[in-house]
């Protein structure tokens, strides 16, 4: 009998140890909460910058963690990264500051980064003071990442960039972020050639960032402009040329995570207070499910075993369900239920955020295609 | 087909073969277990996979019997190895009666001595039989000749789910702890996510195989992005009622059935698995098209099998309805730990 193979690696529990850590996390938050620190919020992770906070949490030793300690970093497992990231999520704390730097940023340093480049960023982002943001998305490149347009032309004095970014989360309040840009023109018979990875400082001279304001009037993504911005040699981020597969293999960090599943977690705990929530249990059981599965993953790639369709099956099942928690706890809101103070803004986040859940990391179109792929289809 | 972690994959591959050349032969009638085909089960040391060797069993583990499940749901072959073994089997042991290889089911009796849908009651020789009296649960091993009635019935796929009716004053009961009750609830819930999970896992494959052999418009379904999305959204649900399978089967094993958040993983296995099956289901007959729903074709084994097992053992709807209330047990504060622990 041909066989199918497994597309999501085998689960087998939390990892030992990690309960402890759990609850470290569960009562670090529990105190910043009864002092008043932040109030629980929905996609917390885009949308809650609170540098305070990152701080705090970087005194815990919780940024950063799979850094070397010889980078100012902590040593620990991906595994238990993901132990305190689930935490944060799910009690819906204000981590947006520091989320990129620290889910694709770190491993990326640390795969691709020189020794200078580790040096220079990695003890700052681990103590909770150097944000990032990604470069990856363009006005005419958007599931279609190979077809970026923004170049980088060698001069004497390094490379110089010219361009404009899309969709750059945090832009305005980050530090540095890492552009995706072509060294060569296209080739049509290879149009992943050509593309190159740079770290580029948000303050250099020709950097405009540009906000795009959300249609609830919130700011969290930008347009970033970069007109002959000079980088220098120093700032090539792993090998020119190379940027395609550089980017596309580290995906599976970014499409896994916790996030992915639990960006409305803080309306569901509030839905287990109200009554005859006609689809909670099945709700519960995804999240339950979809918590497993997703540890899985992250044991996978603590392995460093490939685990692409594996993460796009859980972007694709958690950024459903996420939102269908939001419309759960909307079709149970309506002028004339009693609510408590801060419910209607709460579900108001889920439902003005929802869209995106399914669209940023590779949209669900792109990931079902990821999946046909795994299955032999295409 | 995919392998339950842990299992020997020499040991695998015997189970996948012999119920793979047992549905080649073609020879099946849900209705009754093929007695030669049983024998041989029973030869091979399979029929009671679980048994303590001093009764005759092959002492294996549920991870084991969950991989034999597996295989028999995904080579569509009906045969009752849950209930002979996992569930009859292992009331008796717990209870210190005897065992022996005639063939068995369970039946949970209501206050006037009647089980609804026992299955595989009308083909078994003896039926395990629970009854409460009083406060405590009795068990005993009853011919079936002692019953006043078995009225036939079926599931879906014609397994055998039949209405038995005993006297429970002319049984001689063995007193056990409720807690074997309940494991015996959470271990027929979990053998059914097992076979469910299982025939899901054949219903992708089948439409795998369909889209990348039969072709429209002058090239493979396959290349449709359309049929593509159809299939990746089955893989990802049969991979989360799989996932949530495990888990719950994994959590029994090492705490030999007995750890407080079984009955929670349980739920969470039975609620995936019973709305994958929605999703699979659909798909896998858009997938296939009108030959999909022929009896000639294999689709419906598989398809139909899966339908009839999310609802033993409780319903889809049961479950989730578990899961709420253990959510709204836990309240806000308690939901996450409820999640992971």
């Amino acid at each position: 009998m041909s066989g199918l193979t497994r597309l999501v690696p085998a689960t087998t529990g939390d990892a030992v140890g990690t309960a402890d850590l759990r609850r470290a996390v569960r009562r670090f938050l529990a105190e910043q909460r009864s002092a008043g620190n932040y109030r629980p919020s929905v996609d917390c992770w885009l949308s809650a910058w609170d540098e305070d906070f990152t701080r705090a949490l970087a005194a815990q030793g919780w940024i950063g963690m799979t850094v070397p300690a010889e980078y100012g970093g902590h040593d620990r497992s991906f595994v238990e990264r993901f132990v305190v990231t689930e935490e944060l999520l799910a009690g819906g704390a204000p981590v947006a500051a520091h989320w990129i730097a620290d889910r694709q940023i770190v491993p990326s340093l640390l795969k691709y980064g020189t020794t200078e480049q580790k040096q220079r960023y990695l003890p700052g982002i681990t103590r909770g003071e150097i944000f990032f943001g990604i470069g990856m998305s363009e006005p005419d490149a958007g599931s279609d990442l190979a077809s970026v347009r923004s170049t980088a032309t060698r001069t004497d004095a390094g490379w110089l960039i010219n361009g404009s970014k899309v969709w750059t989360s945090g832009a305005h309040r980050a530090h540095a972020f890492i552009a995706l840009v072509r060294t060569s023109p296209v080739d049509p018979a290879n149009r992943h050639a050509g593309l190159s990875q740079f770290l580029i400082h948000l303050d250099s001279p020709g950097v405009h960032v540009r906000p795009i304001i959300s249609m609830s009037g919130s700011h969290h993504f930008n347009e970033v402009f970069l007109t002959d911005v000079l980088v220098p040699d120093t700032q090539v981020f792993g090998t020119i040329g190379e940027g395609w597969e550089q980017v596309t293999s580290e995906l599976a960090f970014e499409r896994s995570g916790p996030e992915r599943f639990l960006s409305t977690f803080p309306l569901l705990t509030q839905l287990t207070a109200m009554d005859d929530v006609p689809d909670l249990g099945r709700l519960v059981g995804r999240i339950a499910g979809l918590h497993q599965m997703s540890a899985a993953v992250a044991s996978a790639l603590e392995r460093r075993e490939p685990a692409d369709v594996a993460a796009a099956v859980v972007k694709v099942l958690g950024t459903s369900t996420e939102g269908d928690i939001a419309e759960a706890a909307s079709l149970l809101s309506g002028d004339e239920t009693a609510c408590e103070a801060g419910w209607r803004e709460l579900v108001n986040a889920g439902l003005d955020q929802r869209p995106g859940f399914t669209l940023r990391g590779g949209t669900n179109e792109v990931l079902r295609g990821v999946v046909a792929r795994g299955l032999g289809l295409r | 087909m995919t392998t339950i972690p842990g299992v020997d994959s020499d040991l695998s591959t015997m189970m996948h073969a012999v119920f793979a050349a047992h549905a080649a032969t073609g020879e099946d009638s849900a209705g009754t277990p093929n007695p030669a085909f049983w024998q041989s089960l029973s030869e091979l040391g399979l029929s009671r996979l679980t048994g303590s060797a001093e009764s005759g069993g092959s002492a294996a583990g549920w991870l084991e019997a969950a991989e034999l499940l597996s295989a028999a749901a995904g080579a569509g072959v009906r045969i009752p190895l849950a209930e002979h073994d996992l569930l009859a089997g292992a009331l008796l042991e717990a209870a210190s009666l005897p065992v022996d290889d005639r063939l068995r089911t369970v039946a949970e009796l209501d206050s006037s001595g009647v089980a609804r849908a026992v299955p595989w009651a009308s083909t078994a020789a003896s039926i395990v039989t629970l009854w409460r009296s009083a406060d405590t649960w009795l068990v005993a091993d009853v011919d079936v000749s002692a019953f006043d009635e078995i009225i036939p019935g079926a599931n879906l796929v014609g397994e055998p789910r039949d209405r038995v009716t005993v006297d429970t004053v002319s049984l001689r009961g063995t007193p056990i702890d409720d807690t074997l009750v309940k494991q015996y609830h959470l271990k027929g819930a979990l053998t059914r996510a097992i076979q469910v999970s299982a025939a899901l896992d054949r219903a992708l494959m089948l439409s795998c195989e369909h889209a990348t052999t039969r072709s429209q418009f002058g090239r493979p379904l396959a290349r449709f992005q359309a049929v593509q999305n159809l299939i990746a959204d089955m893989a990802a649900e049969s991979a989360l009622a799989r996932a949530a399978t495990e888990v719950a089967l994994v959590a029994a094993v090492q705490n030999e059935w007995s750890t407080d958040d079984l009955g929670f993983r349980v739920a969470v296995a039975r609620s995936c698995t019973g709305h994958a099956t929605t999703t699979v289901v659909r798909n896998a007959h858009q997938v296939h098209g009108a030959i999909g729903t022929a009896l000639e074709h294999d689709l419906h084994r598989f398809t139909r099998a899966a339908l009839a097992w999310r609802g033993e053992f409780g319903s889809v709807g049961y479950w989730d309805r578990r899961l709420a209330a253990a959510a709204a047990a836990a309240g806000p504060g308690g939901l996450w730990p409820l999640i992971a622990g």
